[in-house]
């Protein structure tokens, strides 16, 4: 039960700020909060806190009614000037006059300030610093729009360069795939994505590359279905087809 | 305008009243030298800054400007500061008539784009001088297209018209401070008002 009455006590205090905060961001009038309640209820709850993040809310809360206190005297000072206009008959007029009547109340209302934009010797000095030591606009955002080099092709002789793979390694692992995908298509069509999902991307990348060299070699055909763009892979009976053509296929 | 800054007028006799008078000139030239280029961002030059240009009686001296810059049409405008010092009071040179409809549009305004300011300044003014920027949205789109609003309003902020607060809250901006009398805006939208509904 205490912690209960510990968190009710918490909660008002929040509600507190939060009204504070809200008040302070909007045109409310500032008079809705009822500043001598919420300091009795602070100071009934103040001797009961004993953690010190309770006791920072409570200050906090405290300076949020400071806040709404300045709000209201700047309120009072406002309606008492001359400004003041009753916000609804003001935006009634508004909306009963014509654009025209309103551009003309703000022309004769209007003093525009008068000055020169001058170029001073100082100021053209800087002018020509700053052109001089300008970027040319090609080489400006280098840096910012391209991580190195561009999309690109990359063979097995660089892959076997940068170590990725070796010349064996790659035989096996092709062997390995088109014997798998031998098993899984036993003369039907399987789905091509479904084939190549690895258990990580790096992994799915990589049995793709495998199985375009599959596809490249003649073993193994690609349709894609025209409706549902499902792309479906299977082996090739016999001679390769003649009749192949380059499918480029994006890999996630 | 005190003894010291009324040169024109000496003591019968006085030695140096011709140098009192050229001393005088040269300081009035240079307030309007140093008021009509702009230094900085912000238009105006700040008290302290005048001090320092035209000597503890600057603000005499630009009184006597603002008497030369009448059969111009100018005047010199003091803005208070937000401190309410000598020092932080702004000054800058104004036209002392307002402009002529036309001539507002020559330098560029549209007659909408003064109808949204006009609206948007009134309206603020009327709401304790600071307004959520949906709330005043949500106000023009009854008057005006939705993308001038947007346009227009941005463009007021940038210039310093309209100004926005750590809460987000559009305020009067310095600008309409110094070029709009904002009691007059008011006084003239409520009583267009009342002659379009006598019109009619």
């Amino acid at each position: 039960m205490p912690a209960q009455e510990d968190d009710k006590r918490l909660e008002d205090i929040l509600r507190l700020i939060e009204l504070c905060r809200n008040i302070q961001s909007s045109s409310v009038n500032p008079f809705e909060v009822d500043i001598r309640e919420k300091l009795l209820v602070l100071k009934r709850h103040l001797p009961e806190w004993d953690a010190i993040d309770v006791m920072l809310k409570d200050s906090e809360a405290m300076t949020q009614l400071v806040a709404i206190v300045k709000l209201q005297d700047q309120w009072i000072k406002h309606r008492a000037s001359a400004l003041y206009i009753d916000p609804l008959l003001l935006e009634l007029k508004i909306q009963l006059i014509t654009r025209e009547e309103l551009a003309e109340c703000f022309a004769k209302c209007w003093h525009p300030i008068a000055q020169v934009d001058q170029l001073t010797p100082k100021g053209l000095e800087k002018a020509f610093v700053y052109w001089r030591e300008l970027v040319p606009f090609a080489d400006r955002h280098r840096d910012e729009f391209t991580v190195g080099e561009g999309a690109g092709i990359i063979g097995l002789e660089e892959l076997e360069s940068l170590s990725i793979f070796t010349k064996e390694e790659f035989e096996t692992r092709l062997n390995a795939i088109t014997k798998e995908l031998v098993e899984k298509t036993s003369g039907k069509e399987i789905d091509y994505r479904g084939f190549i999902q690895g258990k990580d991307p790096e992994e799915t990348a990589l049995r793709g590359y495998l199985v375009a060299f599959v596809v490249t070699d003649g073993r193994a055909s690609i349709r894609v279905d025209p409706l549902t763009e499902q792309i479906f892979i299977s082996m090739i009976q016999g001679k390769p087809d003649d009749e192949t053509k380059s499918v480029a296929i994006v890999v996630r | 305008m005190s003894a010291e800054t009324q040169p024109t007028q000496p003591a019968a006799g006085a030695p140096d009243s011709g140098a009192e008078r050229a001393a005088l000139d040269r300081k009035t030239r240079r307030a309007f030298q140093v008021l009509i280029v702009q230094r900085g961002r912000n238009p105006g030059v700040k008290g302290w800054e005048m001090r320092r240009y035209l000597g503890k009686d600057y603000k005499a001296i630009l009184e006597v400007l603002s008497d030369d810059l009448k059969p111009l049409g100018l005047e010199v405008h003091t803005v208070p500061g937000p401190e309410g010092t000598d020092d932080s009071t702004r000054f800058l040179l104004r036209f002392r008539d307002p402009p002529t409809l036309p001539e507002a549009e020559t330098a560029g305004f549209r007659i909408d784009d003064l109808a949204v300011l006009a609206a948007s300044i009134a309206l603020v003014n009327s709401k304790q001088g600071r307004i959520s920027r949906k709330e005043l949205e949500t106000f023009l789109k009854g008057k005006f297209p939705r993308w001038r609003i947007d346009y227009s309003i941005d463009r007021y902020i940038k210039r310093g018209y309209l100004d926005v607060d750590d809460k987000e809250l559009i305020r009067i901006g310095w600008r309409t401070r110094a070029e709009i009398d904002e009691r007059s805006l008011m006084t003239m939208i409520l009583a267009q008002g009342t002659k379009t509904d006598s019109k009619k």
